[in-house]
């Protein structure tokens, strides 16, 4: 008994070399990351100065994340002067309109972690799962002098 | 034959990431290699192995590359050791070895390593700086003053350029300049051995970018002066580019610094020529050319009729109408098509008899001016329609004044009549509710007013969706689709009425946001909608409110968010319009010098008014700054580079407004010299791009965004 299956959604046709049965294929699929972001930002006594540099407060370093579960941020610093560094995010409406002024703090101002030319990975959220549409990730220097940090972000579904 | 080269440099650290984002953008493979130290016991490494700086091995692993670049340079004459590993690919000089690009190399004689004073080449010609001679050994450039920091790094402003006479093609060009630096800060040419050159250039050379047959070539000297007021000359063993065989010494092209190249993090890069021309020098050819546009906004407009300059508003259009002219003809000749922002909004929303609808229909103008506004117009116009001029919307009357998005509701707005969007048709104009799954969507909730709404992915049905109401005034929050729909609707409207056939650029389907704010995601769908394929945007598209941020990769959906780069030469809420390259009562940033921070040392300031040749050094200056942002945008970002005509063109005689600069020879309004942005901008460019057929040609914003397509997969 050949095996059959619906082809064209009409044509009802035998299993063989000319007519395959039609599968999809596993293990081919994108890998579910995107870049989202590279920028090198010169770490300041600044509050509020994001990695994009900017400290207008309402503005997003990233935005249009909601496809992504999770961000990773590798980061190469290359002054080990302490750092803290702080994540907001908010959900938008389908317009890309924050629901509200102002932030959720998903990550309170903490210690940057790594030493002077040390590479180092964060996972935003570091549990559970993001989905937010915008963040804000702002790093200040607490001491010391400035320094370039070079970052990478890395959108994940 | 694919393109492909070698970068060798030291450390990541340190590491400019725009000598890969050119080559991509060229289509030119390449292959980064790591030294592992500055001296000449340096190891490199390669993907195909690690070899000594100055083995066989590492000889015959460069010869399958077209060019290996050099990409590590010092600011310091004093230092010992930054590239003296590359010492002996200097005598690799047979045919089968690759072309060797060396950008502001550090060869001075402070390097004491026996290794590289003995493997550096006795025939060399240059002489190499003495940092305890540098007076006699190099050649201070750019009228010899310090630059207020490392001019090597300088992006935006400081520029230290030169009008330099490129010698195998005979063509003068304006661009940015620094063969060699010092911590001094000051920038410097070098200094040739005549009777050595004079030896190589009479010798016989074979290899594929001898263009001369010669094992010596000077490629590039400062240009003599043209004019008898400019008295910066340079002695007749000057030189700023020479090859030697086939090791090309070139000024300084891109800067040591972990520059990024994102949506933000793009640090203009102004000396990018030398890398473009290193790359052509050297046989290097690009699967893809770049090409080269610019932009203007607010193409017909007035402005103050105030000092220093005084024009009548006829005057103002005088300048206007003879430089179009100048433009368009400029981009007929060129294939090239000038994309212009017009102010749009004011035939609803503004009475200012400064802006185009007005300045053509008001009455509050004289005939005398709406006729001289009529004559700019109708180049505009006619413009549009061959293609040489293609206008689209650009509206400074919503929000905040700067555009798509730019506060949480325009306050009294005021809408067209008719179309769709227009009064008295009762419309949307605020969110409704919504929801976003219509298949779960219980039947009887949404109202009768329900409709299907997309902004991206997102489908979604909205209803009790606030109106309009039938009239044409009220206050319109900015922050939704249905108030994209109802301001771009109106934009165009205006477009159509003023003649134009379209608000989008004709076929470019393109335009350039006021304030760069090209919104958010309810702005691009609405935009996708009426028919548009981008716009210019900046990174923070929603100033003043400053909510949102464009996309990654400035795509979204399909739609291009192109970068933006100003090449005006006046301060933006400094001064009303630019005073000129310099003027000694310009407010700070008022004029061409101070905007662009090129008076170093104040060796423009302290003498203006009793040194002639002044003028032809901010002369240099403004022009090679402007063009390097120019270069830089093109080669690095795929931008878009703009100006301002009215705020930037008042500088220019009335009475000889093409005319090119010629120091104190033509004076302007405020008795000045004459100075018109326009022509020499384009006339600048034009030069390079002559030089630089391999890399370059005129193009337009549609092949801008081909391209980006193209290489940004």
């Amino acid at each position: 008994m050949p095996v059959r299956f619906l082809k064209n959604a009409s044509e009802l046709a035998d299993v063989s070399w000319e007519t395959p049965l039609p599968v999809q294929v596993a293990n081919a699929k994108p890998v579910p990351a995107d870049t989202l972001l590279v920028a090198t930002t010169t770490v300041t006594a600044d509050a509020n100065r994001d990695l994009l540099g900017s400290t207008s407060t309402e503005l997003p370093t990233l935005d249009g994340c909601m496809q992504y579960r999770k961000l990773v941020w590798f980061y190469f610093r290359a002054g080990a002067d302490s750092t803290t560094y702080r994540i907001l995010a908010r959900a938008t409406d389908h317009n890309g309109a924050p629901l509200g002024a102002g932030w959720q703090e998903i990550v309170p101002a903490t210690t940057l972690p790594g030493a002077a030319n040390s590479w180092n990975r964060i996972e935003i959220p570091a549990t559970t799962d993001g989905y937010y549409d915008q963040y804000r990730i702002e790093v200040q220097r607490t001491a010391g002098s400035n320094y370039p940090l070079t970052s990478k972000i890395v959108g994940v579904r | 034959m694919t393109p492909k080269v070698c970068l060798v440099m030291r450390e990541f650290s340190s590491f400019n990431r725009a000598w890969t984002q050119i080559l991509r953008n060229l289509g030119i493979d390449y292959t980064l290699c790591i030294a592992t130290a500055g001296s000449t016991s340096a190891t490199i490494q390669t993907p195909q192995g690690v070899f000594a700086a100055g083995s066989a091995d590492l000889r015959g692993y460069f010869r399958q590359f077209d060019a290996v670049i050099l990409c590590d340079h010092s600011l310091n004459l004093n230092d010992t050791a930054r590239i003296n590993y590359s010492v002996f690919w200097l005598s690799w000089n047979a045919p089968e070895d690759p072309a060797f690009l060396f950008f502001n190399p550090h060869f001075s004689t402070a390097i004491t390593e026996s290794a590289y004073n003995s493997n550096f080449p006795s025939d060399f010609p240059i002489v190499r700086p003495d940092p305890s001679d540098i007076a006699g050994t190099l050649e201070a450039a750019d009228g010899g003053s310090a630059t207020n920091g490392d001019p090597l790094i300088q992006t935006q402003t400081r520029a230290r350029g030169a009008c330099v006479l490129f010698l195998a093609e005979n063509i003068l060009a304006h661009v940015q300049t620094i063969c060699n630096a010092h911590i001094n800060n000051t920038p410097y040419y070098w200094r040739l051995n005549t009777a050595k050159h004079s030896t190589l250039a009479s010798a016989t050379y074979t290899h594929r970018v001898a263009r001369n047959g010669r094992a010596g070539e000077i490629l590039a000297v400062p240009a003599p002066p043209t004019s008898s007021e400019d008295t910066e000359t340079y002695p007749s063993d000057c030189v700023v580019a020479y090859r030697y065989r086939n090791c090309f010494w070139l000024p300084h092209a891109l800067a040591r610094s972990p520059f990024s190249v994102n949506l933000w993090d793009v640090a203009v890069q102004p000396f990018v020529f030398w890398l473009l021309y290193g790359l052509q020098l050297a046989g290097v050819r690009p699967r893809y050319k770049l090409p080269v546009q610019v932009e203007t906004d607010h193409p017909l407009q007035a402005t103050g009729t105030g000092a220093p300059f005084n024009h009548a508003i006829t005057t103002q259009m005088g300048i206007l109408e003879a430089s179009w002219d100048y433009m368009r003809d400029f981009a007929r000749r060129k294939n090239t098509a000038i994309v212009n922002g017009l102010v749009v909004g004011t035939k609803y929303r503004s009475t200012s008899t400064t802006y185009h609808w007005h300045l053509l229909y008001s009455t509050s103008r004289t005939q005398a001016e709406r006729d001289a506004a009529m004559r700019v117009h109708q180049i505009l116009l006619a413009g549009h329609r061959e293609g040489s001029t293609p206008c689209g919307v650009h509206d400074h009357t919503i929000g905040s004044g700067s555009g798509y998005w730019s506060a949480a509701v325009s306050a009294n707005f005021v809408r067209h009549s008719g179309m769709r969007y227009g009064a008295p048709n009762n419309v949307p104009i605020a969110r409704g509710r919504c929801c976003v799954a219509p298949h779960v969507l219980p039947a009887g909730v949404a109202g009768a007013d329900a409709q299907t709404v997309q902004v991206g992915d997102t489908e979604l049905v909205e209803w009790d969706i606030p109106t309009s109401g039938t009239g044409n005034t009220f206050d319109l929050p900015m922050d939704n689709i249905h108030a994209a729909r109802i301001i771009i609707e109106s934009e165009i409207e205006e477009m159509l009425a003023l003649g134009f056939g379209d608000g989008y650029c004709a076929g470019h389907k393109y335009t350039n946001t006021a304030a760069n704010n090209s919104g958010g995601e309810c702005y691009w769908q609405a935009l996708k909608e009426f028919g548009f394929r981008g716009v210019r945007s900046a990174s923070a598209c929603n100033t003043n409110l400053n909510t949102k941020r464009i996309a990654p990769n400035r795509f979204w959906h399909g739609f291009h968010l192109i970068g933006d780069m100003a090449l005006d030469i006046y301060g933006a809420g400094i001064a009303s319009f630019s005073w000129g390259l310099y003027h000694p009562s310009a407010p700070d940033g008022g004029d061409a010098v101070r905007y662009y921070q090129l008076d170093h040392s104040s060796d423009i300031s302290s003498g203006w008014t009793t040194n002639p040749e002044l003028a032809w050094r901010a002369y240099r200056r403004v022009l090679c700054q402007a063009t390097g942002r120019w270069l830089a945008m093109t080669a690095v970002t795929l931008g878009a580079a703009y100006f301002h005509p009215i705020h930037c063109l008042m500088p220019a005689s009335p009475s000889r407004v093409l005319d090119r600069f010629d120091g104190w020879n033509i004076l302007n309004a405020a008795n000045q010299p004459h100075y018109n942005h326009a022509v020499e901008l384009l006339e600048n460019m034009d030069a390079v791009v002559r030089l630089l057929p391999d890399v370059l040609y005129w193009g337009t914003i549609t092949d801008v965004m081909d391209h980006r397509e193209r290489v940004m997969g």
